[in-house]
């Protein structure tokens, strides 16, 4: 991982892939590095579909070795949905693919002069890139079909479906699994059509005759590896509850506490709530010959993911995860598991995000475009998008937009992004962060390393309000430092209880790297990486004003328990002062 | 309430092991069960429930009336309330709902806050809803106790299990007495019933 591979897409004859040092970009992996690249290089009040964005790609700190859990990578740009900086992060074999292959990223630049598609081919003899029209609007598993019978079953994927071809601000980028499906995604932030405006369809990656990344210190990195799987394991969360039922297990949780956004987030219980839960799911998915446990990339230990089969047994999707069970579920009054199974398969194949689509339908619903609760309405809508219809341009482009298309007050977003499953009036301190995230409303922006741990920010008083601004300020910072790694965040469980795993993940990098990296040095790279993309915000003109949730949260009560969003404005402010 | 409940027929069946997970969507729906009240959670859990401590430990979040809960001492189970039971939980979130956890103050507006610690003793009902691993660990027991029932809820229930759910029943007993399979499937055995209390056997 020592180059950057840049690959100028308006160049004369087509687009040229250069290789070259890292540079200043050094000792950066994961979100870090994909954050760094854009606030330094890319002019911040650029169009992000035009030639001055960048489409960053960056595996993490430790993707490509044995490490467990260490497959995430990182997708970065100026987004188009929220104008802001932009990184979402996936599973799937990519990460680790493209790092063996020795790169610690990939820069899409400049515009295509034509119209041409294009495909990149990497292995370890370099870079091939061609022309191939005959890809043009084929949705992901398709496209992922004609890699394999062109390139083999050794590859892994990255690419686009129609959403990001038409350059939609709900595109995601698909990343590939174990099995070479397209099932996991960069989703939020219309990262796809970013890479859609490249005019690169699909980067296939072939790390045939390449080693595993060797460490420094290959002894220390196997015994710290060896007690990191150990204490991933004991945990409960990542030893018992994520393999057995998957991030799903929240819908009972957040419907039981009256959190569960329902009816576009109108109310916060679901009716149908047990019948698309976690634990339906896994019964469903064991009793069709599926799977409820299952990694989306090789070594992952903790193996939250499953695959879902339809009634005879064929198989659908993958497993789908809480958040989208919950977009296209209870926000839109569905209780049809097997119907939200098939919406998360059109958002994979048409290359959508589901937080972004299944909070659009819930818009579109509100709109009177169609019931709550209509599932086979709700599938038209996405083949809408697929297909580019007028309609489907309209949804394709997300909450706020189609909100506004079709006068709807309420698009629970922030900085044009999507909300996910968590109503911020019931979990008030994840509003701090959906507010404050230099990303838009994103539930995984804090929500990793506890500051007990990692001994940032002093010692938070939880039963005060503003304990809840600081627990955020804490999460967030940890967060952006995890990213950075490449470790899957659901690490988080793990390391948040039991110092002795964090310690663990600290002894890996070091041993890896031949570094003496402690916590408080973790806590300066999150810092550090926020630090860069509220830089980035503030020069595309993102003010406070933008730090805020939709007011209607702030004056309409949720009902069963009623509550309001009544963490001040100027509480919120303070999120970024350290 | 308990004169209604004592005139209640009593359904119990004895099946296989194999069968625990057809009691899924009840267990999460919640079943709701005659038991003393006007206790603390604590005491509710380790008395009239009879978990073990250890296994209480394990039960990371509790929930009363929809709300989570921090102190089990400090919370009174009444008649009528609603109780959750879950194991440890994913993500940020799953983290606040723990009890006592350090991101409490995240849902902090939504937490049980008890009114009285005082509350009337007695006999009452209370409705326990069991998910993820907890449904496991205690639905058995629960199902043994029994749970009180709309007999067409019951009979929708049972309605919906394929064939080898019967294959799977070594007995029918109404009230103490072995009855047949046949008449319960077909609606006979519980008719002019509009509450049962159903037990099962695992
Ligand atoms: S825990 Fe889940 S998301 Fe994380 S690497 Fe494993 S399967 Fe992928």
């Amino acid at each position: 991982m020592d180059k950057i591979l840049r690959i100028d897409v308006g160049a004369e004859g087509g687009p040229k892939a250069t290789a070259g040092a890292m540079g200043e970009y050094a000792g950066f992996a994961g979100r870090a590095l994909t954050s760094a690249i854009v606030s330094k290089e890319v002019p911040p009040l650029c169009h992000a579909l035009g030639a001055e964005n960048k489409l960053v790609i960056a595996p993490g700190m430790l993707s490509g070795t044995t490490g467990a859990m260490s497959g995430r990578i990182s997708v970065g740009c100026k987004s188009p949905l929220t104008g802001g900086i932009k990184e979402a992060n996936a599973g799937g074999q990519p990460s680790q693919v493209l790092a063996r292959l020795g790169y610690g990223a990939i820069v899409l630049e400049g515009k295509p002069k034509g119209d041409d598609l294009y495909k990149v081919f990497i292995n370890k003899d370099g870079v091939r890139i061609a022309a191939d029209n005959s890809l043009k609007m084929l949705p992901n598993y398709d496209l992922v079909a004609k890699m394999k019978a062109e390139y083999g079953d050794k590859i892994a994927c990255i690419s686009i479906g129609p959403a990001g071809e038409m350059k939609m601000s709900a595109a995601s980028i698909a990343c590939t699994d174990m099995e070479l499906r397209p099932t996991r995604h960069a989703g939020r932030g219309g990262v796809g059509a970013v890479m859609g405006s490249k005019g690169i369809k699909v980067i296939v990656l072939d790390d045939t005759g390449m080693q595993m990344r060797a460490p420094k210190d290959p002894e220390k990195f196997k015994e710290a590896n060896k007690r990191f799987i150990e204490g991933l394991k004991k945990h409960p969360v990542t030893g018992q509850g994520l393999p057995a039922y998957g991030t799903n297990v929240l819908t009972n949780i957040l419907n039981e506490v009256g959190g569960y956004p329902t009816y576009n987030f109108r109310q916060g219980r679901f009716d149908g709530a047990a019948k698309i839960s976690g634990e339906t799911q896994a019964e469903t998915e064991t009793k069709r010959g599926g799977l409820a446990t299952h990694g989306c990339h090789r070594g992952c230990v903790i193996q939250c993911s499953g695959t879902y089969h339809d009634k005879d047994g064929h198989y659908l999707t993958k497993q789908p995860e809480y958040e989208t069970v919950w977009a296209h579920g209870g926000n839109c009054g569905i209780s049809d598991l097997d119907g939200i199974a098939m919406l998360d398969f059109l958002d994979d194949n048409y290359g959508l995000d589901t937080i972004e689509m299944g909070a659009t339908i819930g818009v579109a619903m509100e709109a009177g475009l169609a019931k709550f609760g209509d599932v086979e309405a709700a599938i038209k809508l996405v083949h809408e998008v697929g297909k580019g219809t007028h309609l489907g341009r309209i949804l394709g482009n997300g909450t706020a937009f189609t909100a506004k298309a079709f006068g709807v007050e309420h698009a629970p977003v922030v900085k044009g992004q999507a909300m996910p499953a968590y109503d911020p009036r019931a979990v008030q301190g994840v509003g701090v962060t959906y507010a404050t995230s230099p990303m838009g409303a994103d539930h995984t922006a804090g929500y990793a390393v506890a500051q007990n741990v990692l001994k940032v920010g002093g010692d938070v008083n939880a039963l005060k309000p503003e304990g809840q601004v600081e627990l955020s300020r804490n999460l967030q910072i940890a967060t952006a430092a995890i990213d950075s790694t490449g470790m899957c965040l659901f690490i988080a469980f793990a390391v948040l209880d039991q110092p002795e795993t964090f310690q663990a993940l600290l002894d890996m990098l070091n041993a890896f790297y031949g570094l003496s990296l402690t916590g408080d040095g973790v806590t300066d790279l999150g810092k550090k990486v926020l630090s860069m993309e509220r830089d980035f915000n503030a020069r595309a003109g993102f003010t406070a004003q933008q730090d805020r949730l939709p007011r209607y949260f702030k004056m309409e009560k949720f009902a069963p328990h009623n509550v309001t969003f009544d963490v001040k404005d100027e509480d919120l402010d303070k999120v970024f002062n350290w | 309430m308990n004169d209604i409940a004592d005139k209640c027929p009593q359904l119990g069946l004895v099946l296989s092991g194999a069968m625990l997970p057809r009691f899924f969507l009840l267990f999460q729906q919640g079943v709701t069960i005659r038991a003393r009240v006007g206790c603390s959670l604590k005491a509710f859990l380790l008395e009239e429930l009879a978990i073990r401590q250890d296994a209480v430990d394990k039960i990371q979040s509790m929930f009363l009336d929809g709300r989570p809960v921090d102190d089990l001492d400090a919370t009174m189970v009444r008649d009528g309330s609603v109780l959750a039971l879950s194991a440890a939980l994913p993500g940020l979130v799953g983290a606040t709902m723990r009890r006592g956890g350090r991101y409490a103050s995240f849902r902090q507006t939504i937490s049980y806050h008890e009114e009285k610690l005082q509350c009337a003793a007695g006999n009452g009902r209370v409705r326990i809803k069991l998910f993820n691993l907890i449904m496991r660990e205690l639905g058995p027991g629960l199902l043994h106790r029994g749970v009180f029932m709309r007999t067409s809820d019951l009979m929708n229930f049972l309605s919906g299990q394929a064939e080898d759910f019967w294959q799977e029943c070594r007995e029918v007993i109404l009230d103490g007495m072995p009855s047949d399979a046949g008449r319960l499937k077909d609606g006979t055995l519980l008719s002019g019933h509009q509450k049962v209390i159903f037990s099962a056997t695992l």
